[in-house]
C-alpha cells in the first residue's frame, strides 16, 4: 500500500539524508551533482573518485560516480580512469579491485583527462614538409 | 542547474604567451611543440589543490570588476543551461544525433532542445558529410543564427572530410565554411560522445567573458 | 653562323610586312623601307584584305582575324613549313598550300574552312597522332598543349590507327640535355622550333635533326648539354610535351594554377613575367609578352630561380643574443630593439645600404625615415662614378640605357665596353644578336674575350684602347663617327671600379661628339646589373658604400644588401646592423636585428629597369611566416622610433613617390631623357686615369646562374652550375 502511494519514497529521502550525513551535506551534494541520491560504495580509484551502486534504481542510472571533493564543479567524464570505465558502462559487473584477471603492464600509461580548453590542450601540428624552408643561422649559407 | 551560475569563469589568460610563439611557427622553427604527457594528479585529503570554480571567492582587482564578473557568470549560466541546437543532420551521424534526444541519453536534462529554425538556435550540430553542394546552405543557415552562436562539428566527415576527404564533391571539413567550437571525433561518434561534446561546449560557454570584455573596453 | 644568304633572303622578304603586322611602334615603322610597295588584294574566306607583297597566306589571314592552325610556324623564328598543319585551299590551285610559307598572289581566294582544307588538316593530324604517344594523362604539357587543343578542334573524331600486331608506336630514346629541360623525345612532332630557336635566337648551333622519315630525331648529334642562358624558352616553344620544364615536372596542372602578372628583378631589364602559384607557393615563372623589353623570351635565371624563393627564407624577426646566436622573436620586440638603437644613435650616424633587389617603395620609405631623423647617409651597394662635390647621378641620362632596349637592335654599330650582355642581360643580348643576324649590325667589344653568341670585332681588353677611341686616334673611332646609328654600351660593373670615372669621362664626351643621323638617337648607354639601382639613384641614394662607411655610422640598415660590399672587415665595430630582406645570406650574417621582408613575388613593388622604365610587381603569394611587405616594416618602425612617416597605404606612399620622382609611378612608360650636354659638363670636371685592364664579372655560363640571394638559395641554379662545370671538365 505504501509503495502504491509512493510513501516509501519519503522513507527513502530520509534514508538518503541519513546516508549523506545530514541536510546540509545533502544540499551540498545536490548543488554539486543535481542529485542527492546515496548508494553502496563499491570502490574508490586512486584519484579519490568514489563509485556507487544502487540496484533499486533503474538500469542506466544505478551506477554513478562522485568526483573527488577538491574538483568541486570542475569535473568531467574523462576523469574516470580506464579501469573503472568498463564498470561504469556496464561492460563488466566486476569493479577493478575485485577482478583478478586484469593485466597490468609496465608500459601502460597513466590516465590523463581531457585537456581541451586548457593551456595544455593538444595542438595539432603539420607533419607535411613546410613549403618554405627557413634560414638557419647556425648552418653556413655558403654552398 | 543553479549551481553553475555561481561558478565563475576560470582564468585562462595567465599562461598564454608561450603558446603564441608555438602556434605561429608553422615553418619548422618549433620542434618543441610536443605534447607533454600529463597525468592526472593524485591528491590526498590533506593537500587540497586550489581549483578554479569556487563560488564567489574569485579574486577580482576591484569591486566593479567583481560585479561584472558575477554578472557574466549569471549570463553564462543562462546560456549554457539552454543550448538549443539546430538540427543539421547530413548523413549517418544524424542518427546518432537523434539518439541523444531519446530517453537513454536524454539531452533535455541539460536544457538541450532541438530547434527547427536557425533563428531560435544557439548551436548548430553539423552531423555528417558536408558536400560542396550543401556548403552554401550551411553557411546561410549559420549566418541566420543569432549571436552568440556556436558550432559542433560531429564526426570525421564534418571534422576533416573523413572517408570522403579525397572526393571531388566534399568539403574537407566544415571548418572551411564556418568556425567550429567543438570537434567530436568518431565515425560516427556515439551518442555519448556527442553528449560529452555538448558538455564540453557548456564548459566553453562557462568561460565566456562577454560583459568583462565590454567593460574593459 | 646564320648570316646565310638563303636565310636572309627569306627573312628580308617578309620584313616589310612583319613591320606592319607585328611591330606597331612608330620606331619600327620609321625603319621600314621608304618606298611603300603597292599593296595587293586577296580574299580570305571571301573577305577582301589589302596586304603588302610578300605577305604569307597565314599572315594575311591573321590580318582579318582568321587564325590558321600551325605547329612549326612561329612569328619570331624563320619559316620552316614542315608540319603541314597550316594547309589551306586556294581557289584554282589543285593542291592545298602551306599557309605559313606561301606568299600571297594578287587576287587569290583563300578558303580556310573549306572541305578540302578541313580534310587536309584532318589528314595531317592523323599522321601526327599515329606517331604520337597517347600519354596525355602523364604528360606535363597536358592542358596547355597545342597538339591536344588542335586535335580537339581539327582532328578526326575516330581513329584508324589499329595496332593489330602490337608492334607499338614509334619510340625514341630520351636525351639528357641539362638540368632545366626535360626531354621525352617520343612525343616530338618534329616542328623544329627548338632547333630554329637555338640557332637563330640563342646562337648555339647545338640542336639539329638526324635521320629521315620515320627515323627522324631531334637531338644534339652527340650526348651533351644544351648550354645556353636561354634554354628555358624551348619549353614554351615546344607545341607538344617533348620539351618540358624539369624542375616543374609532375608538379601541377595548368588549370590548378593561379597566374599573376609580374616583373622579373634578377637582372636589370625588368622582363615581364607571369608567376604561376598554387596554394601559396610559387611553382613556375613564364615570360609575358612585351615588345619593348623581353619580346616573349625569358632568361634561364629568371625562369628557374623561383625555387630559391622557398629556401633560406627569413620568416621571423631575429635578434642577436649576447652570445652571438640568433633568436627568433616577435615583431614587437624586434622593432623596439631596432628603434632603441636608432634613438640612441647620433642623428647623423644612421645609415642605409640598398641591395640589388629592393623596390622603390622601400627605398623611398627608408630615405624619408632617415632624412626625418636627420641623416643623409643613404647609398646603394654598387658604385657609380660621382664627381667630387657634385654627383654624377644627378642626371638620369648618365646611368640609363638611354636608347631603349628595343632600339638596340636598330643600331648599325655597337661598342660594348666592360660588359658581357650575354650573362648580365641575356635578353638585351638577343636584341643585339637580332640586329646582327637580321639587320647588318656590327658589334665591337672591349674586355676579356668572351663568347657573346655572335661574332664581334674584338678590340682587346686594354683600357688604353678606350682612351684612344675617345681621342679619335683608334681606327674604330672613325667608324663610330661614320655610323648612322652608333651605340656605346658600358657595363655598370666597369663603372663601379675605382677608375670608373675615367671610363665615364672618356666615353661620354666621345659619345657627345658622334653625330648620328637621327637627332634623337642616343649613343651613351649604361647597362645596369641590379634591378634596384636605377630607382635608388632616381630617388637620391648615393652610389657606393665607401662614403657611408667612412662616416662611421652607429646604426646601419642593410636593405637586402647581400653583394658583399658591406662585410665583416669594413663595417664599424660598434655599429648596430639592422638587416631587412627576404633571404638569409651574407647580409643577414652581419646583422644584430633581422626584419624579414617580402621577395619580389610577394609584394606590390615598383622597379625601374635599366632603360628607366618603371614597372610594378604584383602580389602572387603572401610573404612566408611573419615576413611582411618591406615598406610596411619601415612604416611600423617609424612609429616605434617616434618619427611617424605620413603614409598608411600603398597609394599614399605612391603619392609621395610621385612627389619625389613622377616617373616612378608611370608604369610601363619610358621617360625621355635629355640634358646630355649638362651631363657631360658635370663629368668633365672630374680628372681621373685608367688603372688596369677592362674586365667583366660574368665570363662564362657558370658565372651566370648565381648572382644574388635568391639565385644562391636556389637548388636548380646550383644544379646548373654543377652541370656546366661538369660539362666543361669533360670538354
Amino acid at each position: 500500500m505504501a509503495r502504491y502511494f509512493g510513501i516509501d519514497k519519503i522513507g527513502k529521502l530520509f534514508s538518503y539524508i541519513q546516508q549523506n550525513g545530514g541536510i546540509r551535506n545533502t544540499l551540498w551534494k545536490m548543488y554539486r551533482m543535481d542529485e542527492g541520491k546515496a548508494g553502496t560504495l563499491i570502490g574508490t580509484d586512486k584519484y579519490g573518485n568514489k563509485y556507487y551502486e544502487d540496484p533499486t534504481q533503474f538500469y542506466g542510472r544505478n551506477r554513478w560516480v562522485e568526483y573527488v571533493e577538491h574538483r568541486n564543479l570542475e569535473y568531467d567524464g574523462s576523469q574516470i580512469p580506464a579501469e573503472w570505465f568498463g564498470w561504469m558502462h556496464y561492460k563488466t559487473d566486476l569493479p577493478p579491485h575485485r577482478d583478478g584477471n586484469r593485466k597490468h603492464y609496465k608500459w601502460m600509461a597513466d590516465h590523463s583527462e581531457n585537456l581541451s580548453g586548457t593551456t595544455d590542450s593538444y595542438m595539432p601540428y603539420s607533419t607535411t614538409r613546410p613549403k618554405v624552408e627557413a634560414w638557419d643561422p647556425k648552418k653556413s649559407t655558403a654552398q | 542547474m543553479l549551481r553553475n551560475a555561481i561558478v565563475s569563469s576560470c582564468s585562462l589568460l595567465s599562461k598564454n604567451n608561450s603558446q603564441i610563439l608555438k602556434s605561429i611557427g608553422v615553418f619548422g622553427v618549433n620542434n618543441q611543440q610536443k605534447r607533454e604527457q600529463k597525468t592526472m594528479p593524485v591528491v590526498g585529503k590533506d593537500s587540497v589543490e586550489n581549483l578554479p570554480g569556487s563560488a564567489f571567492g574569485w579574486k577580482q582587482s576591484n569591486w566593479a570588476d567583481w560585479t561584472v564578473a558575477r554578472l557574466d557568470d549569471v549570463l553564462n549560466w543562462g546560456r549554457k543551461g539552454s543550448l538549443w541546437p539546430l538540427t543539421f543532420g547530413l548523413a549517418c551521424c544524424a542518427v546518432e544525433m537523434m539518439h541523444i534526444a531519446a530517453p537513454r541519453y536524454d539531452m533535455d536534462r541539460y536544457g538541450v532542445v532541438f530547434r527547427a529554425s536557425p533563428r531560435q538556435a544557439d548551436v548548430i550540430i553539423v552531423a555528417g558529410t558536408l558536400t560542396n553542394k550543401m556548403a552554401p546552405a550551411l553557411r546561410k543557415v549559420y549566418d541566420q543564427m543569432p549571436e552568440p552562436r556556436w558550432v559542433i562539428s560531429m564526426g570525421s566527415c564534418a571534422n576533416g572530410g573523413g572517408y570522403y576527404h579525397y572526393s571531388y564533391s566534399v568539403v574537407r571539413g566544415c571548418d572551411r565554411i564556418i568556425p567550429v567550437d567543438i570537434y567530436v571525433p568518431g565515425c560516427p561518434p556515439t551518442a555519448e560522445a556527442l553528449l560529452y561534446g555538448i558538455l564540453q561546449l557548456q564548459k566553453k560557454v562557462k568561460r565566456m567573458k562577454t560583459l568583462q570584455m565590454w567593460y574593459r573596453k | 653562323m646564320l648570316r646565310a644568304p638563303m636565310f636572309r633572303a627569306l627573312v628580308l622578304a617578309q620584313l616589310p610586312s612583319r613591320a606592319g603586322i607585328l611591330f606597331t611602334t612608330s620606331r619600327m615603322q620609321s625603319n621600314a623601307p621608304a618606298k611603300a610597295p603597292e599593296k595587293i588584294e586577296v580574299f580570305i574566306d571571301d573577305q577582301p584584305v589589302m596586304v603588302a607583297p610578300g605577305t604569307t597566306v597565314l599572315q594575311a589571314a591573321a590580318q582579318v582575324g582568321v587564325e590558321i592552325p600551325r605547329f612549326c610556324y612561329h612569328e619570331r623564328l624563320a619559316v620552316a613549313g614542315n608540319c603541314r598543319m597550316c594547309l589551306v585551299e586556294v581557289e584554282k590551285s589543285p593542291k592545298p598550300v602551306a599557309a605559313c610559307a606561301m606568299p600571297v598572289m594578287k587576287g587569290w581566294r583563300i578558303k580556310t574552312n573549306s572541305d578540302m582544307t578541313r580534310k587536309a588538316r584532318e589528314g595531317v593530324m592523323e599522321f601526327l597522332l599515329s606517331n604520337h604517344p597517347l600519354d596525355c594523362p602523364i604528360c606535363d604539357q597536358g592542358g596547355e598543349c597545342d597538339l591536344q587543343d588542335q586535335a580537339m578542334a581539327f582532328g578526326s573524331d575516330r581513329s584508324r590507327f589499329t595496332d593489330i600486331n602490337h608492334a607499338g608506336k614509334r619510340a625514341v630514346e630520351d636525351k639528357d640535355i641539362g638540368p632545366l629541360v626535360k626531354t621525352i623525345m617520343t612525343r616530338c612532332i618534329h616542328c623544329t622550333r627548338c632547333i630554329r630557336f637555338a640557332s637563330e635566337v640563342a646562337g648555339v648551333d647545338d640542336l639539329g635533326t638526324t635521320g629521315r622519315g620515320n627515323e627522324m630525331q631531334v637531338g644534339m648529334y652527340v650526348e651533351k648539354l644544351f648550354l645556353t642562358e636561354l634554354s628555358g624558352n624551348v619549353i614554351d616553344l615546344c607545341p607538344v610535351g617533348a620539351l618540358t620544364n624539369k624542375p616543374y615536372s609532375f608538379v601541377a596542372r595548368p588549370w590548378e594554377i593561379r597566374k599573376v602578372d609580374s616583373i622579373d628583378v634578377l637582372d636589370a631589364l625588368g622582363s615581364n613575367i607571369v608567376v604561376s602559384t598554387r596554394t601559396g607557393e610559387v611553382l613556375r615563372i613564364l615570360p609575358r609578352e612585351n615588345e619593348d623589353i623581353n619580346e616573349e623570351w625569358l632568361s634561364d635565371k629568371s625562369r628557374f630561380a623561383c625555387d630559391g624563393l622557398k629556401r633560406q627564407r627569413l620568416i621571423t624577426p631575429m635578434l642577436r643574443k649576447p652570445d652571438g646566436e640568433f633568436e627568433a622573436v616577435e615583431w614587437e620586440s624586434a622593432l623596439i630593439t631596432a628603434a632603441q638603437a636608432i634613438r640612441n644613435a647620433p642623428k647623423d650616424k644612421i645609415a642605409a645600404v640598398a641591395g640589388s633587389l629592393v623596390d622603390a617603395e622601400q627605398l623611398v620609405a627608408v630615405k624619408d625615415l632617415l632624412n626625418r631623423l636627420g641623416s643623409e647617409l643613404l647609398c646603394t651597394e654598387q658604385k657609380f662614378p660621382t664627381a667630387d662635390g657634385t654627383s654624377g647621378t644627378d642626371l638620369r641620362s648618365n646611368y640609363l640605357l638611354n636608347s631603349s632596349i628595343a632600339s638596340c637592335e636598330d643600331a648599325d654599330l655597337v661598342l660594348l665596353v666592360g660588359t658581357n650582355p650575354r650573362y648580365e642581360a641575356p635578353l638585351l643580348n638577343t636584341r643585339l644578336r637580332k640586329g646582327y643576324v637580321h639587320k647588318e649590325q656590327d658589334i665591337a667589344y672591349i674586355g676579356p674575350e668572351v663568347d657573346l653568341s655572335y661574332r664581334y670585332e674584338y678590340l682587346g681588353n686594354r683600357s688604353l684602347t678606350i682612351e684612344d677611341i675617345a681621342k679619335g686616334k683608334h681606327p674604330f673611332a672613325q667608324r663610330l663617327k661614320q655610323a648612322k646609328r652608333p651605340l656605346i654600351i658600358v657595363g655598370a660593373n666597369a663603372l663601379a671600379r675605382n677608375d670608373g670615372k675615367a671610363y665615364i669621362a672618356a666615353l661620354q664626351s666621345f659619345a657627345r661628339q658622334l653625330k648620328p643621323e637621327d637627332k634623337n638617337w642616343k649613343v651613351w648607354n649604361v647597362l645596369q646589373t641590379n634591378a634596384s639601382q636605377v630607382a635608388a639613384l632616381d630617388v637620391g641614394y648615393k652610389p657606393g658604400v665607401e662614403e657611408v662607411l667612412a662616416a662611421q655610422p652607429k646604426v646601419l640598415f642593410l636593405l637586402g644588401a647581400d653583394g658583399n660590399a658591406v662585410n665583416k672587415e669594413n663595417i664599424p665595430k660598434d655599429c648596430f646592423v639592422i638587416y631587412q630582406g627576404h633571404h638569409g645570406d651574407q647580409g643577414a650574417q652581419l646583422a644584430h636585428a633581422i626584419l624579414p621582408g617580402a621577395a619580389y613575388t610577394e609584394k606590390q613593388g615598383t622597379y625601374v629597369n635599366t632603360e628607366g622604365r618603371a614597372q610594378q610587381t604584383l602580389v602572387a603569394v603572401s610573404p612566408p611566416g611573419m615576413a611582411r611587405e618591406d615598406w610596411k616594416i619601415i612604416r611600423a618602425l617609424s612609429e616605434v622610433v617616434g618619427t611617424v612617416l605620413p603614409y598608411d597605404t600603398l597609394d599614399e606612399l605612391r603619392n609621395r613617390m610621385e612627389d619625389i620622382a613622377p616617373h616612378l609611378v608611370r608604369y610601363g612608360h619610358l621617360e625621355e631623357n635629355n640634358f646630355y650636354a649638362q651631363a657631360e659638363q658635370l663629368i668633365k670636371t672630374q680628372a681621373s686615369s685608367f688603372q688596369g685592364d677592362v674586365d667583366v664579372n660574368q665570363k662564362s655560363l657558370e658565372d651566370f646562374f648565381m648572382t644574388d640571394s635568391i639565385t644562391r638559395a636556389s637548388p636548380t641554379m646550383a644544379k646548373c652550375v654543377a652541370a656546366v662545370k661538369k660539362a666543361q671538365a669533360t670538354g
